[in-house]
């Protein structure tokens, strides 16, 4: 599957009375990293949500490749990845359960254990996350994303929570995927970007700047 | 598909005989329930047929109903619809995944409740057994369906706690009708022209095509 090419034009969405995104415009070619830069309540999530095609625009269009984000068939989907605020993990299962039921989801495989060890919880994965402090279950966030060797991956706010060693490991994922692999993140971090050597486009009160 | 709904069926049962959120309630409420129908009704088992056909099946339903409200909770509270929505998966089998668990749930439940509602109203003329379990399964196949349908539906309400009853028991009336003749005729009495386990299986045929055609809806944006 060739990396995907994320278009964004024109593209709104309201939730009731407050306009969260306001004609946005963007491309990302496939292959490329972007960082989405805001203050809080800029839009970057909402608009991460519909390149995820959780959202439906309220008008223009969100697409990856040549199919409607909102409408992606399971082909697209299966190569899709996003952690938003929520680790999106069941609160009762363990970290391995967590990251098996994701693998037999995407229908892969992989080993569990090796995952967790890559972002440090490798002698945790039998605990049950439900105990897991912000910053943990944030790394097995990331595991999950990146589990089933997606071809867009969208981060939002990946490194809320993370402790130095945390946002070291994010960085290092997000180097990794350079050129790999199409990433979209959001952040308040100024300096990722230019960390990493990649673009960065600015949100402000739901226009691109 | 079925595969995909297995494994979430799966996931919620294992979650709920960790956290026994669910079940431990509705055993708690049907049980309670049954017994205080049963004093107020001064423990006269001659109170009639109807009426302790009528007791279960309303029993029945309202315990469902409060299982129904924590229906999507686990998917909820750590943001895993997102994740389910975005797996390669038919997001019907996310609906049918769901409805099989609270199926599960629903059985259980009257494994422990049915004994209990036999041994308070029926000291030895009881109705025939396997009609009354034939007709319960089929109940709580449309009781899930429906119930799984509704929650979906009012996930998004910030009031859906309100919103769920309101959805769901009206749509149940059907299957409280065909739930107390079928177990009224198995005490070998005349229930007229309806066939209720006839209707109680084309209630589920209807909800199963419905749930199936809608569920992409229900569950995405």
């Amino acid at each position: 599957m060739q990396p995907p090419v994320i278009t964004l034009t024109e593209c709104s969405k309201r939730f009731g009375e407050r306009l969260a995104l306001r004609k946005a415009t963007l491309r990302v070619a496939g292959g490329e990293t972007v960082v989405v830069l805001g203050p809080n309540g800029a839009g970057k999530s909402t608009l991460l949500r519909l390149v995820a095609g959780l959202l439906r625009p309220t008008a223009g269009s969100a697409r990856i490749g040549d199919v409607e984000a909102i409408s992606a068939p399971k082909d697209v989907r299966a190569g899709i990845a996003y952690a938003g605020h929520q680790p999106q993990l069941y609160r009762g299962l363990t970290a391995s359960e967590n990251l098996a039921l994701h693998l037999r989801l995407h229908q892969t495989t992989a080993d569990t254990q090796a995952l967790l060890e890559q972002v440090g919880l490798g002698d945790r994965a039998d605990e049950r996350i439900d105990g897991f402090s912000r910053g943990m279950l944030q790394r097995l966030a990331l595991a999950r994303a990146t589990a089933h060797q997606p071809v867009l991956l969208l981060l939002d706010e990946p490194a809320s929570g993370l402790d130095a060693d945390g946002r070291a490991l994010l960085d290092d994922t997000l180097r990794a995927g350079i050129g790999q692999r199409t990433q979209l993140v959001a952040s308040h971090d100024h300096e990722l970007a230019a960390r990493l050597g990649v673009r960065e486009v600015r949100l402000d009160n739901g226009g691109i700047a | 598909m079925i595969g995909a709904a297995l494994t979430i069926a799966r996931v919620k049962l294992v979650l709920e005989i960790r956290r026994r959120e669910v079940i431990f309630a509705m055993l708690l409420f049907i049980a309670a329930t049954i017994v205080i129908v049963h004093f107020a009704l001064s423990g006269d088992t001659g109170a009639g047929t109807r009426a302790a056909a009528g007791m279960l099946w309303a029993a029945v339903v309202f315990t469902a109903v409060l299982g129904l409200l924590r229906t999507f909770s686990a998917e909820h509270e750590g943001g895993v619809l997102d994740a389910l929505l975005l797996a390669p998966i038919d997001r019907a089998a996310i609906w049918l995944g769901t409805a099989l668990a609270q199926f599960g749930f629903l059985v259980v439940i009257e494994v422990v409740a049915v004994p209990v509602w036999w041994a308070l109203f029926f000291q030895q003329d009881g109705p025939s057994i396997g009609t009354v379990v034939v007709a319960l399964l089929l109940a709580d196949i449309g009781i899930a369906l429906v119930g799984t349908l509704s929650a979906a539906l009012a996930l998004g309400a910030r009031t859906r706690d309100v919103l769920l009853p309101v959805l769901v028991l009206p749509l149940l009336i059907p299957v409280v009708l065909g739930g107390v003749t079928a177990t009224y005729g198995a005490f070998g009495e005349e229930v007229g022209g309806l066939q209720p386990l006839g209707f109680l299986a084309l209630y589920d045929l209807v909800f199963i095509a419905l749930a199936w055609g809608t569920s992409d809806h229900l569950l995405g944006d």
